[in-house]
This record gives structure tokens, C-alpha cells and sequence, in this order.
């Protein structure tokens, strides 16, 4: 049994380790003199430096990116947990007829490539009615172009976030909307008192993969936006990927900054896997 | 937690309403208005929206900071800019022209031009060029021919680009080659690698004696250089057809696959995109590699990360037999007048701000580019770099690719047909055969 | 999709556990419209119009797209050909070869992601000092920059990078890796497994902290070994996100694009190529998003198929 654990931690160790080998030499050149950056194998820099992370925030306006990303991605973390969430809830608990090829159609959207839906998108955010100057038929203006709102459209509803509430709810206990029926309880009641907050890892699932999808796009951005107030930060680092001059320190200094607050935010939302539908069953 | 749940539910209706106005507007966006409503500033006088290609951060501070406040100061007018990274401005591009909302000026390298061109999206910029003074036009004749479409001038380049050979002047001297006298046929230069390349007891090349892009994209490049240099060319002289299949085409693209292939062969990492590598990571400076083809700007990083190192540019060297030796070069990366525009006297004043001697040499220095006006010889900026004294001197042998309908797609496929035969799976004849034959379908399809 | 009776939470081992489908309420079965369904669908209301506009319209006007020639540059707008984009497909060897790539870069980065990330997520379920770190350590490859660390991947892989020097300190060949076309799907695989990872291991775990504490307890009481708990608690417990995450991999290692887009250029000599990454330059090289459309459906029917085949799969197991 002992034998078992220690080789269980060694596993587990060694894979974070190898998973861990690329970042670590992001921070590893982050703190690397431009010139001598991937000029030798070794993970410390051998003339450290901070001018690189300077360079980042100043070069690119990193803060102002930050800012911009991080509203982009409350706002679709929370439309996915209540709207995607809901859908994935109603799917199995609340069954209508027809729901099974509505579902289909829903989810089948993302089995199709963005190259192909990039420029359809783009129609549509150009063409939202009574905003941007548009009129009632979205014409005359720019629509959502470069706004913030343009940024989050195509991530308010993720089709795969609707799929895994359906997943994860097909395990969740009936007894509790049976009880709380009897009760008199309405649906949206026994939806957000009862099951919603059973539902925390699933939640916590949805939030971190909103959270990261609009965090890490990159050409949809860059599409939709074209003053420099509306960068988000992935359009900010790509200011040091000029062709043929990458300026590696900065690119990767820049790289970290943005990736640590979403590790932040994971670190944080983890607490929701610890409890969760498993403790909820058992008053069930 | 419950106002939490409230606020919830409140995005929750806010989303509902926007999603059911949307509809009930009757889903007007995707389908209405495919260029009929052309620019993305309004008409108020003097604004004028400008995208630019490539992401450098010293063209940038130069542009937003300085460039731009002046041209405002001068002129009274608005202009807002963009900067678009290199692999996704077509992208970007294309989806404001289906939606009507591209800007006024815009940049994109030559090899595009000829595609705006066909679907009429930019302005014939020609009768503009006529008004600079006769001393501008030749200062930049060069430059501007890269920029043309059948005669028309549509695309003002901002630099010249090319590519030549750099070579490592401690290799030749302790090969008992001359670095003063470096070799001025391609004969000549494969000898030389031959002398140059090092070798493992096992027979690998731990140096490469000559180093050519063999990547996709730069194995084209490379093997235009060497045919233009064996006397041919790329296509016929109308442009309607491949004249690449030759036998100088053969010859050329013998020439390029032997180095990579056989006993002799004096290049190691067939497929390897080099020039993009870090600087630290070039093979040159690892000294992996004693001569190798390289832009003017990755040639000054390289030099200014490594000081000590003696390191020189070739002239472009040519087949025995034939006149002169190429380069693949020209024109750069430049900009474009949107047809539709609504502010075009204005998006030219605003180029032509962009061409003046000292904006040009400013704007090149600072992205590491060679000035688009002969006249720039005389500056500091070149006098004081032997590399860029060197591109200049190679200047009248740089030669760009055609500027045709379909030159991408063209490019590609010469591309496929050229890694067959670098990989020894095909012969040289037929892959330029097949490639010609690909090459003249797409010709006809968009001519 | 057949009728499943749903099983309650105590009876995970007996005979019907849930697949891919939702178990049906069948409480029921003649009123169709009752209260509860009238909420239902006005639960799945604003997600599904905002799908239908946001996600569907883009599609259907792919679709259209596709039996059309169309330059996004063009004035004229696209031009109806009727099916000749898809008769040209039937004769295209690259869309030949680049869907045996897609086909065989999906059959070898599914079962390694899934079966590496399971073990991953039993070896975090259980708490212990430092699992936060591993869980977050895992899951760095999901939210890093794909922009920056793509060139630590290619200075990995290149002539002087981390695996040559390591093979050279072991006194071992080097290798080519991103230029060899034995080796380069592979390199782009390793990739794409390092970036998969992490998120198949939180869904994982989430499907693990959803199964009922008591059911092993109970298991135990039968007297089932760690074997026996995780056949016959652990994976039927699992199995609703075991479907969907063998389903989202199969629907995205299919679009496969960015890795090869940073690493390979789908070369060389077309042995990276995958269908997405010839769809994109069709689209946004050459113009031509008719053309690019008519791939992504035979592309999306592909997908569809071998989707629905995984979910029927996994669980026709169970019966």
C-alpha cells in the first residue's frame, strides 16, 4: 500500500515536471537578455535581467489589456455559468419534447472549423441592430466593431458548455426536484436553490473554461478590433511577434504576466472540486 | 451569494433582450450589405483610418508617436492606426472588405497586390505618382516598379527587401579561402562550401559549408534567385504562363538540391527555417553554418549581438555563363488606397508624408529595412552599416516575384513541386514540369 | 437515441447506468407539454436562440458558402456553382491526404490524452498537502500564451534545442524533428498532448468528484479491491464525462490547426497537413471561403460520424 502511494508521487511528479518543461523556459527567458535568449540549454540566465517585463508593460500596454481581457471574461464566465449552465441543466431535468435534436443542432457548431465562420461572425457583429450608429436594421453603422461587446460575442453561449451541464447533470440525484415539487417549489427555485449549488464543480469547470477560451483567443480579437483601447492581452503580446525581429524576452516576460492571474483564479476556483455533488448526494 | 444569484439572473434577462431584439430585427447582418457601404470613418472631414502590416515595436513608437502627431499638426486631420501582426493581416483584411468597413490605407506585401487589384478594391495610384516632382520619381523608381500591376501603379512600397549571402570571414581565411575575394559564381560559391563544410566522423555536417532557406515560402525564393541568376525567369513575359520549367530551371534546381543531397553536399537541415531562429540561435553565430542567406535586418541583429565576429556580404553571385546575378528582392512591404475610400486626397497626403527622404529613412532605420530612395546612400544611416551599404550596392540586381492575380497560390504550389525534388522524390525536370502545369491552371482560373 | 431508465445515484452498479444520452424522465410519458417541460424549454430558450444566431447562422451561411465560388475581396459577392466545390474535393489529393492526416493524428493523440489524463485526475482526486499545485501545474498548458510558447516548442525541437542536446549529452543521435516526415506528426502530437492534458484532467476530476462517496463505501462493505471499485464504481460513475470528453477531443483534435500552424506549416511534405490547416489557407491565402466551406462540411460530417460512433461505443459497453 506505502510501495503504491510513493509510486503514485513519483508519477505525478515526474509528469508535472515534463508538462512544466515549456513554461519554465517562458520564465527562464523572460529573465533573459534579448541577445541571449534560447543561446544555450541551461534554465538560468546567466546575466538576468528585469528590463524585459519593463519592456512588456510599457511597450505593449499590457495594463490597459489586462483590464480589457478581464472584463471580456467576467462577463462570458458569467453568461456561460447561468445561461450554458441552465440549458445543460434543463436538457436532462426538465425534458421537452424535441429536445434531443435541438440539443444535436446546438452542440454540432462547434464541429465546424472558425475559418470558415470567421467572416459570417463578423457580418453579424457589423450588422447588431441600434448600436454603433446602426439603425433598426443594423445598417449605417459599425455595429459591435471594435468594442468590447464585439470582443465577448461569439463567447456569451459555449455550444460545449451546454454539453457538459447535460453530462454532468445526467448523474445528479432526481430526489431532491421530486421533494422540493411536492413542496410547491417552482422550477427556477429548485434550478438555482437546489441543484445549482450542488452543481459547484461543474460550475467551477464551466468559469475556468469560459474564463480561458476568451482569455487566449487570439484571431477573433484581432478581427473584430482596431483601436488600441480595445486590445486584449493575447493582441498585446503579439506586439513583440514581428516577423523575423520576435523580441523573445519581452514576448515571454509579457506571456507570464498574463498567464499568472488566470493561474490565480484556477488556484482559487479549485476549492469547488474539493466538495460538491458527492456531499450534496448523501442529504439526497 | 443571493445577490450574487440575483445579478446572475439579472445578465441572464439583459442577454435574453439583446439576443431576442437581435432577432427580431430579422437577423439583417450576415446577409445585408456586402460592399455597399464603404469605409469604416464617418464622413466628417479629415479622418482617415490606417492599417498597418507587421508589429515591429520601433515602427511602431515611430509611427503612433512621431510620424502621425506630425502629419496631424501638419495637416489638421484625424488618423487612427493599426498595427496588424504579419500572418493574419489578409485575414483581417478580408473580413472588413466582405463587410465594407476596411480602411482607408492600408499595407500588405507585393505578393498581394495583384488580388486587390483583380476585385477592384484599390485605387489606381498612377496619375498621383505623375505629381511628384520628376527627381522623386526617380529617386524611388526602383521601388515603385515592385508596386505596379500591368504598368498601374497601386502599391507605394515603404522599404526595399532582399536577401544575400553573409559569410563568416574567420571560416574562409582558416580554409585557406580569401575573405576579400569572396567567390562571384554560384560555381564558385558551391567550391567554396565544399571547402567550408566540416564534418563528424560518422560523415554528418556539423558546418555547413552554405546555408539556403529551404523552408516553405524561402525554398521558392531561393530557387527563383538561382534561376533569374542561370539567365531564366519565372514566367513567360506577358505573365500568362510558367517559364520556370526551362532548362536553366533544371540546372537551377539541380544546383539547389545537391547541396542538401549526396556525398558532397555542403548544407545540413534541409527544410530548417533558419532565418527566423533567435539571433543566439543562427547558424552562423553557432558556427554551424560559414556562409548563409540572410535579410538586412536579421544581418545587423546578428552583427550587433556579435561584435567580435568578422562578418561580410556577398554580392549576388550568378551561373557561368550567364550575364548577372540575382537576388530575390525589390520592393517591400508598402501601402494602398482603399477604392471606396471617402478621404482619398487626404490617405494620399498621409503616403506621401510616409515616402519624404526624412520620414523614409527614419522609418527604415528604424525597422532595420533598406530605404526605398536611391538617394538614401548618402545618409548615415547607410553609410555607417557595411550591410546596408551592401544592399544598396546590390540594389539594381534585386528582383521581386510577379505581381499576378493568384501569386500566393502560385508560390505555394511551385513550393509543393520544389520539396518533392529537394527531398529527391521527384527528378528536377518533373517536378518544374508538374509545378508549370499546376501553375499555368492557376493562371488561367484567375486571369 | 435510445431510452434510458434512469438509475438512482445508489444503484450505479446495476444494469442501466447513463451514457451519452440524458436519461429520460418518464414519469410522464403521454402528457408531453407539462409544467415541467414548459419550463424546460424556456430554461434552454436563451441559450439556444443565442446558439441559432451567434453559432448557427455563421454555419448555415457556411453551408450556403459552399456551393458557392466566393472571394471575400470580390464586389459581386459569391457566385452559386451548384456542387462543383464537393465534385472538385472527390479528386483533390491534398484533401485526400490531409484527411488520412487528421484521421491518423486523432487516432493518436485521443487514447493517450484520455488514458494519461485519467490517471492524472485518480492521482489528484484524493486530497493530500500540495494538490492545488499539481492540479494548477497541470493545467498551465491550457491557459499559457500559444503565441510565446510556440517557440518554445520550436527551439525544443530544432537542431540545437532542449531534446537534441539532451540526446547529444547521452551521446545519442540528434535528430530533425519538425523536418523529418516520419517524425513531424509525431512532434505536433507530443504538442497537442502537452496542451489537452490539462483540461481532459479537470473535466475528469470534476466527473470523479461527482460520484457518491458512498457508493465505494458500500463497496467496500462487498468486499471489491481497488480493481473492483474503480470497474464497477469509478468508470460507471465517470462514464457521462468520459463521453463528453472523448467526444470534445474528437471534435477538436479533428480542427487540429494551431500547433501545426506554429510548428510544421503543415509541411513537410504534406505529412502535417490536416484538413483544417488546408482549409485555412484556402480561406484566408487564397481567398477562396467557397472552396474552404465545401471541406469544412466533409470535414464536419467526418466529425459527426466518428463523434456519434465514440458516444454509441461507450455506451453499448455498459449494456
Amino acid at each position: 500500500m506505502r510501495r503504491n502511494r510513493w509510486g503514485a508521487g513519483l508519477i505525478l511528479g515526474l509528469t508535472t515536471v515534463i508538462v512544466l518543461v515549456p513554461f519554465l523556459w517562458m520564465i527562464s527567458i523572460a529573465f533573459t537578455p534579448e541577445k541571449e535568449a534560447f543561446g544555450s540549454i541551461s534554465l538560468i540566465p546567466s546575466h538576468p535581467t528585469l528590463g524585459n517585463f519593463t519592456t512588456a508593460l510599457v511597450n505593449a500596454n499590457l495594463i490597459r489589456a489586462l483590464l480589457n481581457s478581464a472584463i471580456v471574461a467576467v462577463v462570458a464566465v458569467s453568461a456561460n455559468c447561468l445561461i450554458a449552465v441552465m440549458a445543460g441543466y434543463a436538457f436532462v431535468m426538465l425534458p421537452f419534447p424535441g429536445r434531443t435534436p435541438l440539443f444535436y443542432l446546438l452542440v454540432s457548431t462547434t464541429a465546424i472549423p472558425g475559418s470558415v465562420t470567421l467572416i459570417p461572425l463578423f457580418l453579424i457583429a457589423r450588422g447588431i441592430p441600434l448600436v454603433g450608429g446602426n439603425d433598426i436594421v443594423g445598417q449605417g453603422g459599425s455595429g459591435l466593431l471594435d468594442t468590447l461587446a464585439g470582443v465577448v460575442l461569439p463567447y456569451l453561449v459555449m455550444p460545449m458548455n451546454i454539453f457538459l451541464a447535460r453530462q454532468f447533470f445526467s448523474t445528479a440525484p432526481i430526489e431532491l426536484s421530486e421533494a422540493a415539487r411536492i413542496d410547491g417549489a417552482g422550477e427556477w427555485r429548485i434550478f438555482s436553490r437546489i441543484y445549482l449549488p450542488l452543481a459547484r464543480p461543474l460550475v467551477a469547470v464551466v468559469a475556468i473554461f469560459s474564463f480561458t477560451a476568451v482569455w487566449s483567443d487570439f484571431l477573433w480579437p484581432l478581427v473584430v478590433t482596431s483601436s488600441a483601447r480595445m486590445q486584449t492581452v493575447q493582441l498585446a503580446l503579439a506586439r513583440f511577434l514581428s516577423a523575423g525581429n520576435v523580441q523573445y524576452g519581452p514576448l515571454m516576460a509579457g506571456a507570464v504576466l498574463v498567464t499568472l492571474p488566470v493561474l490565480v483564479i484556477f488556484l482559487f476556483n479549485q476549492r469547488s472540486f474539493i466538495s460538491g455533488l458527492s456531499e450534496g448526494s448523501l442529504k439526497g | 451569494m443571493q445577490a450574487m444569484k440575483r445579478h446572475r439572473l439579472f445578465t441572464g434577462t439583459v442577454t435574453i433582450a439583446a439576443v431576442s431584439a437581435f432577432v427580431l430585427a430579422g437577423c439583417a447582418g450576415p446577409t445585408a450589405g456586402s460592399g455597399t457601404s464603404p469605409g469604416a470613418v464617418p464622413t466628417e472631414g479629415g479622418k482617415i483610418s490606417v492599417w498597418f502590416p507587421g508589429t515591429d515595436p520601433t515602427e511602431i513608437a515611430l509611427v503612433t508617436k512621431k510620424i502621425v502627431p506630425n502629419f496631424e499638426k501638419a495637416t489638421g486631420a484625424q488618423v487612427s492606426v493599426t498595427y496588424v501582426d504579419w500572418s493574419n493581416i489578409s485575414t483581417k483584411l478580408n473580413a472588413a472588405f466582405a463587410a465594407g468597413t476596411a480602411p482607408d490605407v492600408f499595407g500588405h506585401g507585393p505578393a498581394a497586390v495583384a488580388d486587390f487589384v483583380t476585385n477592384k478594391r484599390v485605387e489606381p495610384l498612377t496619375n498621383y505618382i505623375q505629381q511628384l516632382s520628376e527627381k522623386d520619381r526617380s529617386d524611388m523608381s526602383s521601388a515603385l516598379q515592385g508596386g505596379q500591376v500591368n504598368g498601374v501603379q497601386y502599391l507605394v512600397p515603404l522599404s526595399m527587401q532582399g536577401s544575400l549571402i553573409m559569410y563568416n570571414a574567420a571560416d574562409f581565411t582558416a580554409a585557406g579561402l580569401d575573405p576579400n575575394k569572396p567567390p562571384t559564381t554560384w560555381e564558385g560559391v558551391r567550391a567554396a562550401a565544399k571547402q567550408l563544410t566540416k564534418r563528424d566522423a560518422s560523415g554528418a555536417i556539423t558546418r555547413s559549408g552554405l546555408l539556403l532557406p529551404s523552408q516553405p515560402i524561402g525554398r521558392q525564393q531561393t530557387f527563383a534567385a538561382l534561376l533569374l541568376s542561370n539567365g531564366g525567369t519565372q514566367l513567360n513575359k506577358e505573365q500568362t504562363a510558367a517559364a520556370f520549367d526551362s532548362q536553366q530551371g533544371v540546372a537551377a534546381l539541380d544546383y539547389f538540391t545537391s547541396l542538401f543531397n549526396g556525398p558532397d553536399a555542403v548544407s545540413a537541415g534541409l527544410g530548417a527555417n533558419y532565418i527566423n531562429t533567435p539571433t543566439a540561435q543562427q547558424p552562423i553565430v553557432l558556427g554551424t553554418a560559414s556562409m548563409e542567406f540572410q535579410t538586412p535586418n536579421g544581418m545587423q541583429q546578428i552583427v550587433a549581438a556579435n561584435p567580435k565576429m568578422d562578418l561580410r556580404v556577398m554580392m549576388p553571385p550568378k551561373f557561368e555563363g550567364a550575364d548577372k546575378g540575382y537576388a530575390m528582392g525589390g520592393a517591400g512591404p508598402g501601402l494602398m488606397i482603399n477604392a471606396d475610400s471617402k478621404h482619398k486626397a487626404l490617405a494620399w497626403k498621409f503616403i506621401q508624408y510616409m515616402i519624404a527622404p526624412d520620414t523614409s529613412v527614419e522609418y527604415t532605420q528604424g525597422i532595420g529595412a533598406v530605404p526605398p530612395r536611391s538617394s538614401a546612400a548618402e545618409t548615415s544611416y547607410v553609410k555607417n552599416s557595411p550591410i546596408l551599404k551592401a544592399f544598396v550596392k546590390a540594389a539594381p540586381q534585386f528582383v521581386p516575384n510577379p505581381n499576378v492575380p493568384g501569386w500566393v497560390q502560385i508560390r505555394d504550389t511551385m513550393d509543393k513541386f520544389l520539396e518533392q525534388a529537394l527531398n529527391k522524390k521527384m527528378s528536377s525536370k518533373d517536378a518544374l514540369t508538374q509545378a508549370a502545369a499546376a501553375v499555368d491552371k492557376i493562371l488561367k482560373a484567375n486571369g | 437515441m435510445s431510452v434510458v431508465v434512469r438509475p438512482s445515484p445508489k444503484g450505479a452498479r446495476g444494469p442501466a447506468s447513463v451514457g451519452g444520452a440524458p436519461p429520460r424522465r418518464i414519469s410522464n410519458p403521454r402528457r408531453r407539454w407539462t409544467n415541467a417541460s414548459r419550463s424546460g424549454l424556456l430554461f434552454v430558450l436563451p441559450a439556444a436562440l443565442y446558439v441559432l444566431v451567434f453559432q448557427l447562422a455563421p454555419v448555415l451561411y457556411g453551408l450556403i458558402l459552399s456551393f458557392t465560388k466566393y472571394s471575400p475581396l470580390s464586389r459581386s459577392g459569391p457566385t452559386p456553382i451548384g456542387v462543383e466545390n464537393y465534385a472538385r474535393l472527390l479528386t483533390d489529393a491534398d484533401f485526400g491526404n490531409s484527411l488520412l492526416v487528421t484521421g491518423r493524428y486523432v487516432a493518436q493523440v485521443l487514447p493517450i490524452t484520455v488514458a494519461a489524463a485519467l490517471g492524472l485526475a485518480l492521482l489528484v482526486n484524493r486530497p493530500f498537502r500540495g494538490v492545488g499545485f499539481f492540479r494548477s501545474a497541470l493545467y498551465v498548458p491550457h491557459i499559457v500564451s500559444l503565441t510565446a510558447v510556440s517557440m518554445v516548442w520550436l527551439w525544443i525541437y530544432s537542431q540545437n534545442g532542449l531534446i537534441n542536446e539532451i540526446l547529444g549529452i547521452l551521446g545519442l543521435p540528434r535528430q530533425s524533428w519538425l523536418l523529418d516526415q516520419d517524425t513531424a506528426l509525431n512532434a505536433a502530437s507530443v504538442m497537442r498532448i502537452w496542451m489537452a492534458l490539462g483540461s481532459n484532467m479537470v473535466l475528469l476530476l470534476a466527473g470523479l468528484q461527482s460520484i457518491p462517496k458512498e457508493l465505494y463505501e458500500a463497496g467496500r462493505v462487498d468486499g471489491a479491491g481497488a480493481w473492483g471499485l474503480f470497474r464497477y464504481v469509478t468508470l460507471p460513475g465517470l462514464r457521462p464525462m468520459l463521453v463528453y470528453v472523448v467526444a470534445m477531443d474528437i471534435i477538436f483534435l479533428a480542427q487540429g490547426f494551431a500547433e501545426i500552424y506554429v510548428l510544421t506549416q503543415g509541411g513537410p511534405l504534406g505529412s502535417t497537413t490536416t484538413v483544417n490547416y488546408l482549409i485555412y489557407t484556402q480561406a484566408f491565402q487564397y481567398n477562396q471561403l467557397g472552396y474552404a466551406s465545401a471541406m469544412a462540411f466533409v470535414l464536419f460530417a467526418f466529425i459527426a460520424g466518428f463523434s456519434l460512433l465514440s458516444i454509441r461505443g461507450l455506451m453499448g459497453r455498459q449494456k
